[in-house]
């Protein structure tokens, strides 16, 4: 019950553990020394442009999986739902396939979609009593079906210009993509910090036991961040269509690792309660950085999975408070 | 005038053991109420009826002298009943002001929006009211201990002024905790409550809810068997009350005492672990018990671990049967001859899916083991020869051990360690959560042990305990130790004067 | 169709329980060697196997395999293996558990050694097979006669080099390239590598590689390294080569960004629409088409032939055994021709689109 700590294990916080939280911002700021070193090119305007668009998409989806990682969860459904959002939006706009063309319309509908597929996590997850794991993977599996079986495995190619400017326009020099993200961004910190939902996927994450007694609505907050993690991965979708001007079942593939690797390389720990939403973004420009700076630097192709890999085990290695464990599984 | 807060003939039961028996009592507005007991007198049932935890079976729970249901806990808090863990339910990494009005944010809601700077002012509020000189935006991470348990109170406290009716609260053992200066803010604090609200103190310290209640009551097996204005009672009446045996002296079968062998079983020299307990030497006999007793963060419970192998010690040596040895994990301890029976017993002690028979050969597997294969046959034999010996009462041998009551679960983990053969035991809290005759039980093992020769560390739930039961006490205090005494029978040491060194 | 309507359809219950009762009395008689030739099952079950349908190139080499079953009116399958070497093998083997042997298969193994494996599966059971793209070097269907019928693949070296001279041509024989991969280890990924370096070794010296980046035939993956090309060599990248369209799309999508597309050329192979509609705006140079519809449509066909005995396939000589497939290369010449091509089929035509036995290199 609670989280007892030992008089003795509490009194002295050796200011190694206090340094810990900075990290992920060291390792970014490592990584920005060491690839300027090598190129020149890196901090140029054009590759900042191009950094900004790499990391759009998956600066919103780790928003999203933030708050699910923060409660204690895990949400494996991030590319069937960016799935099912985009094969829908690429259909609802003007394109090669459909009539429709609705516009920006598209862009709330998306949300919506993602959004009620989160909430279908939330349900199944709190009704069922089944782990997240195993409720979000099958929702995941069902999204790429539907949105395979929505466009027969083919792709649906949008000419609608506005839905593309959300990626190809420009506003003050910055991709829009790269503006609503940031806006993504700052939405999160906000429910974060000010909302009660984030004060309570806090405490849920830390000791569910104790936000009980606390009289927090367990459930009923559980099936809000899935649905609000939904939200993101639809406005992800969007995003997608509009980067590749196309719609199609497997537009977000490999994006789920790729998120969590952020998030986990930022700091939020997996077992909840401990990181933020502002790690995520460092974690996002940590790994999109990297790949960029390999390509840049002329890595083989064979040692930039190695170091990938490396990244993540020094990021949790550096991050996790392992003097506090006794089971490791 | 009613009563604030009032049990009437509550009884609560589980299959096997009755919890409380028909008990009543009563606080009065602005009253400070003791409540004491030994472990395993209900104290901490009693505060989980009023909690919302355990429904009462029979009777009822009055506020202001109306009948009322308490659903959950949020439920008694908001009811006005305000209870303070002995363990912390802190979140360390939400803030103080978060951690304070925690699942009661609505107060400060605007647009949809928390007021960071209207809750802070808030808990800054609460935080004077305890003294606590603590900015209400710091991470609970950051702060002590002491000041933790400060933060824990405040949130109760909070209550005052928020609802409608009186405010109790139920402090459940406040002071284990504190150190001394941090003990007399407390009871300052509670004397500037008293106006304001009633208070329920749980201790077993005796002296002090002598020097701080207005009323005493005594709850033994489940049962209130006392009650008296504190400024009448004196604490060899009340331990009187709470032990309730005349002769507890046979309680503890002080009767088969024996003086210890001159084989050392354990001989530690200077043992240290950071953060736990430092210099720390003693030796240990084949067939005697050593006590030790602490409050906690006095190092025992640590102790208790490294000598398990659980942990690694920093600096010191130990030698076990004469050997020199360095544990670098449990099973380095067990191989060494040396068990531990955790007072986590459910989740430490026993595989609680596992049956009965497969429990008690979990230490020694490899005996029960040919051509890579489990016996069976040699598992269940043995295990019927133990659930004889012990007499544990249990269906069979087949038998889910979760489903035992306390004693029996005890009883289990005992023969555990004996099919493994150790020759050194380590009691943690042994009869922690077990009932009164199963108690004696155990004890009766224990002396059993001990006629076999093996050696005992007993890390007791009461000072009665391990006054009685062992034959040598070391005292612990801030992880030194801080006074031994002999103990054989007729020539016990005083509860007092063990608790002189501990605190 | 999927196995469940075949499940759900009268007859093949009928003759699925009959195959079941066949098969627990021939295990109880010892029988060891397969004699699913159980009485019951009349008709053949025509059967597709491929990577996933989430793609254009294999839903439309399902939609060949099903054009060809509609035409002669036989039931059809798609098995799909996701990815799953395991998945697609037990898949066949219960397709032709309940269709007591009595399937032509037409497979596109997820991985080289599973060919061998489900040639000897189907001629256990007595069925016919067909492999695409991927088998073993020594594994021949002239050794497996009559089950093993034929093998089908499409020349990625030639069709790769061929579509990288289109490329240098497109911005002058002159100057820097950078190439997208596929999965490393995969045998197109290999060959349309070897494509590529064959014609930059013709081009004597005048066009150089400036780096080569694996993107896993991931748009996305495309994408990012495109980027990061730009920043690093700017404008002396002169053409983008993709191993495969979908990359190819995700790189002209980096080069919109920076406002290069329709400027600096793309090329890709695969054929797929999006990638023919990229052609036709000049923001590619070219792409080469394999014919999905070909090779779903009449690796069926031909296995078909055999089993109604319509030909005699242990007559046939090599070519007819192993062979590639026509490619297109579809440039902005092309293009129209191209897309005006029947989209039917002539199923009685069963080599007409060969190109050549296939070669084993090094």
């Amino acid at each position: 019950m609670g989280v007892a700590l030992s008089r003795a294990s509490v009194e002295s916080i050796p200011l190694w553990t206090r340094w810990r939280s900075w990290a992920p911002v060291a390792v970014l700021l490592a990584l920005c020394i060491l690839i300027r070193l090598f190129s020149p090119n890196f901090l140029s305007v054009s590759n900042f442009i191009g950094l900004l668009n790499s990391a759009s998409i998956p600066l919103v989806l780790s928003m999203g999986a933030t708050f699910i990682i923060l409660m204690g969860s895990i949400d494996l459904s991030v590319e069937g739902v960016v799935a099912v959002t985009a094969v829908l939006v690429s259909l609802l706009v003007e394109n090669d396939v459909s009539s429709y063309s609705i516009g920006l319309f598209a862009v709330p509908i998306a949300i919506l979609i993602g959004g009620a597929m989160g909430f279908a996590n939330g349900v199944l997850h709190v009704k069922l009593k089944t782990p997240s794991f195993m409720t979000t993977l099958g929702v995941g599996f069902a999204g790429i079906g539907i949105a395979t079986t929505v466009l027969g495995g083919f792709t649906a190619r949008i000419s609608d210009q506005s839905i593309r400017f959300l990626s190809l326009g420009r506003v003050l020099g910055l991709p829009v993509a790269a503006w609503i993200a940031f806006g993504a961004v700052l939405l999160s910190l906000l429910v974060q910090e000010r909302t009660r939902l984030g004060r309570w996927l806090y405490a849920i994450g830390t000791d569910e036991m104790t936000a009980r007694h606390a009289g927090i609505p367990i459930e009923k907050t559980r099936i809000l961040t899935f649905t609000l993690a939904g939200l993101f991965y639809g406005l992800a979708g969007v995003l997608s269509v509009a980067q590749f001007g196309q719609g199609h079942a497997l537009i977000s593939q490999g994006r789920l690792f790729t998120t969590v690797t952020a998030v986990v390389v930022g700091g939020t720990s997996l077992s909840g309660g401990v990181g933020s939403v502002l790690n995520s973004v460092i974690g996002v420009f940590v790994v999109t950085i990297l790949a960029n700076g390999m390509i840049l630097m002329g890595v083989a192709p064979y040692v930039q999975q190695g170091v990938q890999g490396l990244l993540i085990i020094v990021a949790v290695t550096l991050a996790l408070d392992r003097s506090r464990l006794d089971v490791v599984k | 005038m009613e009563p604030v807060l009032e049990l009437k003939g509550v009884s609560v039961s589980f299959p096997g053991v009755k919890a409380l028996d028909e008990v009543s009592f009563s606080v009065g507005k602005g009253e400070v109420v003791g409540l004491i007991g030994e472990n395993g007198a209900g104290k901490s049932t009693v505060l989980k009826v009023l909690n919302g935890i355990y429904r009462p079976d029979s009777g009822g729970v009055f506020i202001d002298g109306a009948p009322v249901r308490i659903a959950s806990p949020r439920d008694a808090f908001d009811k006005g009943i305000a209870m303070v863990f002995q363990e912390q339910l802190i979140l360390p990494s939400l803030t103080v002001a978060e951690n304070i009005f925690l699942g009661r944010e609505e107060e400060f809601l605007r647009y949809g929006l928390i007021s960071k700077s209207r809750m802070n002012a808030a808990a800054a509020e609460e935080l004077r009211k305890v003294h606590l000189d603590v900015h209400p935006g710091r991470r609970c991470a950051d702060l002590s201990f002491a000041d933790r348990q400060m933060v824990e109170i405040a949130k109760a406290l909070s209550l005052d002024g928020r609802i409608k009716g009186d405010v109790t609260l139920l402090l459940d053992e406040p002071t284990s905790v504190l150190e001394k200066k941090e003990i007399d803010l407390l009871f300052s604090i509670i004397r500037d409550l008293k106006q304001r609200e009633s208070i329920v103190f749980i201790s077993h310290r005796l002296e002090e809810v002598l020097a701080i209640t207005d009323r005493i009551y005594v709850m033994r097996d489940g049962k209130v068997v006392f009650e008296t204005p504190a400024k009448d009672a004196t604490v060899k009446a009340l331990h009187q009350h709470m032990v309730g045996r005349q002769l507890h002296h046979e309680y503890y079968r002080e009767a088969r005492q024996a003086a210890p062998t001159a084989v050392p079983a354990i001989e530690a020299k200077g043992l240290a672990l950071r953060n736990g307990f430092s210099n720390v030497s003693f030796t240990l006999y084949e067939g005697e018990i050593i006590g030790i007793a602490g409050v906690i963060g006095s190092g025992r419970e640590d102790l208790a671990k490294c000598l398990a192998g659980h942990r690694p010690i920093d600096a010191g040596t130990l030698k076990v049967g004469g050997k020199l040895v360095s544990f670098r994990a449990a099973h380095d301890a067990t191989a060494y001859g040396i068990g531990l029976v955790p007072s986590e017993r459910k989740t430490e002690g026993l595989v609680a899916s596992f049956s009965v028979a497969e429990n008690m050969t979990l230490a020694a597997l490899p005996k029960f083991v040919s051509n890579g294969l489990l016996r069976f046959g040699d598992e269940e034999k043995v295990a019927r020869d133990w659930i004889a010996r012990l007499k544990i009462k249990t269906p069979s041998v087949r038998t889910m051990v979760g489903s035992l009551s306390g004693g029996n679960q005890q009883k289990v983990v005992l023969a555990k360690w004996r099919v493994a053969g150790v020759r050194v035991v380590i009691l943690d809290h042994p009869t922690r959560g077990i009932d009164v005759g199963a108690k004696e039980d155990v004890y009766e093992l224990v002396r059993d042990m001990t006629a076999e020769g093996l050696a005992v560390i007993l890390l007791g739930d009461t000072l009665e305990e391990v006054i009685g039961l062992s034959s040598r006490i070391l005292v612990m205090r801030d992880g030194e130790i801080a006074a031994t005494f002999d103990a054989a029978p007729g020539k016990k040491p005083t509860q007092v004067d063990l608790v002189g060194y501990m605190v | 169709m999927s196995i469940k309507s075949i499940l759900s359809s009268r007859t093949s219950r009928r003759s699925f329980l009959q195959g079941g009762a066949g098969f627990a009395a021939a295990g109880s008689l010892g029988f060891s060697t397969p004699s699913p030739a159980i009485a019951g099952e009349t008709t053949w079950t025509l059967a597709n196997s491929l990577r996933s349908l989430a793609n254009p190139y294999h839903a439309t080499f399902a939609k060949g395999g099903a054009d060809f079953a509609k035409s002669i009116d036989a039931k059809y399958v798609t098995l799909v293996t996701e990815g799953n070497s395991e998945k697609g093998i037990s898949d066949i083997k219960a397709l032709l558990q309940r269709t007591g042997g009595k399937l032509i298969l037409n497979v596109d193994p997820n991985d080289s050694p599973d060919a061998r494996v489900i040639v000897d599966e189907v001629k256990k059971a007595g069925g016919y097979v067909v492999t695409q793209w991927n088998k073993p070097n020594d594994l021949h269907p002239w050794d497996n006669n009559p089950n093993y019928v034929a093998h089908m693949s499409f020349d990625g070296v030639p069709a790769s080099k061929k579509i990288a001279q289109v490329l240098f041509k497109a911005f002058g024989g002159e100057g820097g390239v950078v190439a997208i991969g596929g999965i490393l280890s995969n045998v197109p990924a290999i060959e349309r590598k070897q494509g590529l370096e064959m014609a930059i070794a013709e081009s004597g010296g005048k066009v150089t590689l400036l780096d080569f980046q694996p993107a896993d035939w991931n748009e996305q993956k495309a994408f990012d390294a495109t980027q990061a090309w730009l920043t690093r060599f700017g404008d002396k990248i002169k053409g983008v080569f993709a191993a495969n369209d979908d990359m190819g799309l995700g790189a002209l999508e980096a080069l919109r960004q920076a406002g290069l597309a329709g400027k600096v050329p793309v090329v890709g192979l695969d054929g797929i629409a999006a990638a023919v509609k990229a052609v036709e705006a000049g923001e590619f140079a070219g792409t080469v088409a394999w014919d999905p519809l070909w090779t779903g449509g009449m690796g069926l066909a031909i296995p078909y032939a055999v089993a109604t005995g319509k030909i005699d396939i242990a007559k046939e000589p090599k070519e007819h055994r192993e062979f590639y497939g026509t490619s297109v290369i579809v440039t902005k010449d092309t293009v129209a021709a191209f897309k005006n091509s029947p989209e039917k089929l002539d199923f009685n035509d069963l080599w007409g689109k060969a190109t050549g036995q296939i070669q084993y290199r090094g």
